[in-house]
């Protein structure tokens, strides 16, 4: 057979082998200096999405800059004391001089306009210009800010104990950097004042530097934890340096790749090195069956060729189903998430490759000396092994019918779980909660109108339309329904423009607190509001031909569900008032982006989920050469997920993008020890045709190469339970759950499900 | 190699030449204030009087324009001091009549009306804020009116050709640096009509960002006019341009014009409608 042959010609030059892969590794390797990375929310979606196209355009249309970090300042004992306001004033301008931040566009009090009216005369002024000296001053200034609704909650709370500068910053420029420059900034004696930094760019890029800094900490800790363990599996240095190698050579490989398409590196593909080392100890049974052999024949060689002929089979079956569950993550429409899939199937692949080439010509260069010490280190392990494992065996055999009752009834719980889960996406929640951008975000929450933001745009038909005292007057009515939820904190529009001019101008009646009623005044207070205030406030609102407005929202919470009932309530609201003239309204903004494509999170997710279910069983079915062999290796997989997901239904635990991703990665990981149980049992069963002898058997020898995989499986990745981010937490204690779970599925409950349906499955199985 | 060397020595015989410059005409600043001052005379003080037709076009970075048309009338009480100005718009239609009428003090805040036709309203405006824009232009109230010659630090950095122009090349600082939102500007003035050909405006961390440019100059009854003009925002890729369809000089306006119960009814005799 060729295959044979080629892998006779490996065991013939093993330093070929090590030479060329060495080769192809360095070059991978050089490809590392380009590393890019990208943690914007917005490149989820590909750049030729309608949603981020309009959200581009809406962001050109009302010159809206699209990153914006808020500093806030928050004085439990008021913000309206001379010490405090002359921060601010000096805060400002300080910022202001940081390279990055677009300067003019600074908004803080000390560089907008406040427009007053005091005796009949109009008073344009900066809102903070000297800070009042006196008591009485203060609450004059106190008195005037708060009066004013445009800057209520949004520049200074309702309570007056915090204020808010927006910074927006230059698109190429790091939002992290830029806040710890910032932070440099703030007075040492803080003297009551506290300072948070919040705001999309400042979570993303902390985020993305945070993500490197983890990475580099627990890819090493979690390999460490992999090699302790294999040393206490095999007690043999090479074994260790093979299984690291092959996991080492995969994650070169694929991130080295990765880098050289020119592919910036997301929150997903930096957890390959972890996903790739745990997948690597899939050569656990290749060491684990060699061992075996090597006590049992003596000869390096032939337990070399013996073992590749039994577990290469199962080991070739369960990495391509796992490269096959990865890969499954590109029909998706979520780029990081196809990039992801895409590397770690292609790291699946060059462990498979080096499983068949690496690995064997590393056995064939251990000095004898060291393989039978091995061997009998493995040896002793077993003595005590195999004993419970056996005993294990014969329970699972013997107790076929209460073990299958536990786990129906295990399996209706996790059904009720299921029935639970609640589907959100939150991107401040990636930080722990006692994180210092978690902590601004939930402070600035509490007491400003909110740091996540969304606009509704309403599109008119006609030039002008936006000036009509009737649309306006809708728009605000859409304003006070949206503003009835809790959680949306601030709404702004060109009818609170309009309707501050109307009321400044006559006095400061609260009767003129209103949109007033003709058009031309409409107008003319535009007109005046393009001269008195910056106009890029203004452009904020309302478009250049008054065609387009913009409702600014913002909201207290960055929950993707939170975006979802605005819509529903602006939508059931405009079922009732329609727009006047066929007027439109469009969402856009960082909110409503983050509920899209958690939607679409979710339906690729289970798109592709379903899909990989559908290959995976019949990958079965094509490895087992039997439909109903296949269902039966496929059981204990869904019955792990279906558990896995039921708990994080029951537990309340957000369905969020890590976990969403999981649900697909665990396919193609947890089969793996279906593949390897049922295979190795019908060899067994083939060659020694009695039933309950091979199943416990199979529970005892290929049972402990199982739980062995499992157990550096779930270290390598417990390991990442002690991360700073949450994703990494979720995913490090999701996945050695998931292994270890199937691991325990596959050894207990094959061997009863085997048995129970012993007539029909070895009628048509292994029987010929 | 060759060529490199002979770039360095060409370059370091520019700073020498350059350095020789800058230091021969910082030692006397005041030159730098009296071509500011010929030049705000010249720009914003020709003859007594004037009476113009504006028109005023604002582009934004998507090619949206808006269209301002104006009448202005201005009145010199004194050659460089205190002046009157009545603005009136005639176009964009729902706007028109809105008038402005503005008393300069050089050296304290302006007097400024407001009148608002569709509610018949006079409004007196008290402002410190001469930053704001004009008209919702990129024009500030500053740059139609004047900025105060005694606000900045002028310093003349040297003499340079700009186009068809031989200019002076002024840079002024600001005295009080927390008042406007540039850290300094740089003017290029011609020698001969004393008018800026080009203004360009550093923000604070010395970045330029909005540069004025005189387009069409011409001379009216003997006096050289800037009869077109733009102002391009870096940052915001707006720009406006402003057109003086007509202008007359030496008219005969009185003060008695300028009065803020004449806002009401714009003086026909100066302002066709």
């Amino acid at each position: 057979m060729k295959p044979n042959r080629l892998f006779q010609l490996i065991l013939d030059h093993p330093k070929i082998v090590l030479g060329v892969t060495l080769a192809l590794t360095v070059f991978f390797l050089a490809q590392f200096p380009k590393i890019a990375i990208d943690t914007d929310p917005k490149h989820m979606l590909p750049e030729t999405s309608p949603v981020r196209q309009y959200n581009d355009q809406v962001e050109r249309d009302f010159a809206l800059h699209p990153d914006v970090i808020v500093l806030g300042i928050v004085n439990p004992e008021g913000v309206f004391n001379v010490r405090t306001l002359t921060r601010v004033k000096e805060l400002t301008r300080a910022i202001q001089e940081l390279p990055g931040v677009i300067s003019r566009d600074v908004d803080s009090l000390t560089t907008v306009d406040n427009i007053t009216s005091t005796k009949g005369e109009l008073i344009v002024k900066p809102a903070l210009g000297t800070v009042p000296q006196s008591g009485a001053g203060l609450s004059v200034l106190r008195k005037s800010l708060l009066g004013n609704p445009l800057f209520v909650n949004r520049f200074v709370s309702h309570d007056a104990t915090t204020l808010a500068l927006f910074i927006p910053i230059e698109p190429s420029v790091n939002g992290k950097e830029i806040a710890d420059k910032i932070r440099s900034l703030l007075p040492k004696d803080s003297g009551g004042d506290t300072f948070y930094l919040a705001g999309d760019p400042v979570a993303r890029d902390t985020f993305g530097t945070e993500m490197f800094r983890q990475m580099a900490l627990f890819s090493p800790i979690a390999g460490m934890v992999m090699c302790v363990a294999l040393w206490f599996m095999f007690r043999n240095v090479t074994v260790i340096i093979a299984n690291m190698t092959v996991a080492m050579i995969s994650i070169i490989w694929s991130m080295g790749g990765l880098i050289a398409l020119g592919y910036p590196v997301h929150i997903m593909s930096s957890m390959s090195p972890v996903f790739l080392m745990a997948i690597a100890t899939d050569a656990v049974h290749i060491f684990n069956e060699f061992a075996f052999r090597l006590r049992e024949v003596k000869d390096k060689r032939t337990a070399i060729s013996e073992t590749m002929k039994v577990v290469g089979p199962p080991v070739f079956y369960s990495d391509v189903t796992t490269a096959v569950g990865f890969a499954a993550l590109a029909t998706g429409a979520i780029v990081p998430l196809k990039i992801f899939g895409l590397v770690i199937g292609f790291g699946t692949l060059v462990i498979l490759v080096m499983s068949y080439t690496l690995v064997p010509a590393v056995l064939m260069l251990i000095p004898e000396k060291h393989i039978l010490k091995m061997a009998q280190a493995h040896g002793k392990g077993p003595n005590e092994g195999p004993s419970w494992l056996s005993h294990l065996g014969k329970f699972c055999v013997a107790r076929t019918k209460p073990i299958l009752l536990a786990g129906f009834v295990l399996f209706v719980v996790a059904v009720a779980g299921l029935s639970q889960i609640r589907v959100n996406n939150n991107m401040v929640h990636w930080f722990k909660w006692k994180s210092v951008v978690r902590t601004a975000d939930r402070v600035m929450n509490e007491h400003l109108g909110g740091t996540s933001t969304a606009y509704l745009v309403i599109q008119a038909k006609d030039e002008g339309a936006i000036g009509k005292p009737a649309l306006l007057r809708e728009i605000e009515g859409l304003q006070r329904e949206l503003e009835k939820d809790p959680l949306v904190g601030k709404t702004f529009s060109a009818a609170d423009y309009v309707k501050r001019v109307n009321q400044v101008l006559h006095d400061d009646s609260p009767a003129f607190d209103r949109i007033p009623d003709s058009e031309r005044e409409v107008g003319q207070y535009l007109f005046l509001l393009q001269s008195a205030a910056k106009p890029r406030h203004l452009d904020n609102v309302v478009d250049f031909s008054a065609k387009t407005a913009n409702i600014i929202l913002q909201l207290k919470s960055w929950d993707a569900g939170v975006m979802k009932k605005v819509i529903a309530r602006a939508d059931a609201f405009l079922k009732e008032h329609p727009l006047p003239e066929g007027a439109k309204v469009k969402p856009a903004g960082i909110a409503y982006f983050n509920m899209v494509w958690n939607h679409e999170v979710l339906w690729g997710m289970l798109t592709s989920f379903l899909w990989g279910l559908v290959l995976v069983l019949a990958l079965l079915v094509f490895e087992t050469r039997s439909f109903l062999w296949g269902c039966v290796s496929f059981l204990p997989l869904l019955f792990t997920i279906a558990l896995i997901y039921g708990v994080v239904g029951l537990i309340g635990k957000d369905f969020d993008m890590p976990v969403a991703v999981l649900s697909t990665l665990s396919l193609g990981m947890a089969v793996d020890f279906a593949i390897h149980f049922v295979s190795r049992f019908q060899q067994r069963y083939r060659e020694y045709p009695d039933l309950k002898e091979a199943l416990i058997w199979t529970v005892a020898r290929p049972g402990k190469g199982i739980f062995l995989n499992a157990i550096l499986f779930a270290l390598g990745f417990a390991v990442m339970g002690f991360s700073a981010l949450t994703p990494y937490i979720t995913v490090g204690i999701l996945m050695a759950a998931i292994m270890i779970l199937s691991s325990v599925m596959s050894v207990v409950y094959l061997p009863a499900l085997i048995h129970l349906f012993r007539r029909w499955l070895l009628k048509t199985g292994p029987s010929s | 190699m060759k060529y490199l060397g002979f770039g360095l020595v060409f370059a370091s015989l520019l700073s020498v030449s350059g350095m020789e410059l800058g230091s021969a005409y910082a030692a006397n600043s005041g030159e730098g204030s009296t071509v500011m001052k010929e030049m705000l005379l010249a720009y914003y003080y020709p003859q007594k009087d004037a009476q113009s037709d504006v028109f005023m076009r604002i582009v934004n970075r998507q090619g949206q324009s808006r269209e301002r048309r104006l009448a202005m009338l201005r009145l010199d009480k004194t050659d460089g001091g205190e002046q009157f100005y009545y603005i009136y718009f005639h176009e964009p239609a729902d706007v028109q009549g809105m008038s402005f009428l503005v008393l300069k003090h050089p050296g304290r805040d302006d007097d400024r009306w407001l009148y608002i036709p569709s509610i018949d309203l006079v409004k007196r405006i008290a402002t410190s804020d001469k930053r704001t824009s004009f008209a919702g232009s990129d024009f500030t109230y500053e740059d139609v009116s004047g900025r105060d010659l005694d606000e900045d630090e002028h310093e003349l950095l040297g003499e340079e050709a700009l186009g068809e122009y031989s200019t002076f090349l002024v840079k002024s600082t600001p005295k009080r640096s927390g008042d406007v939102e540039f850290s300094y500007r740089k003017l290029w003035i011609d020698k001969t009509t004393h008018l800026p050909v080009k203004v360009e405006h550093y923000d604070l961390k010395g970045t330029l960002y909005k540069v004025y440019e005189t387009r069409q100059v011409q001379s009216i009854e003997g006096t050289p006019t800037i009869t077109k003009a733009a102002m391009k925002d870096i940052g915001s890729g707006h720009e406006t341009e402003i057109t003086i369809k007509a202008i007359t000089y030496d008219v005969g306006l009185t003060p008695d014009l300028f009065q803020e119960r004449l806002l009401r009814r714009a003086p026909s005799q100066w302002i066709r409608r």
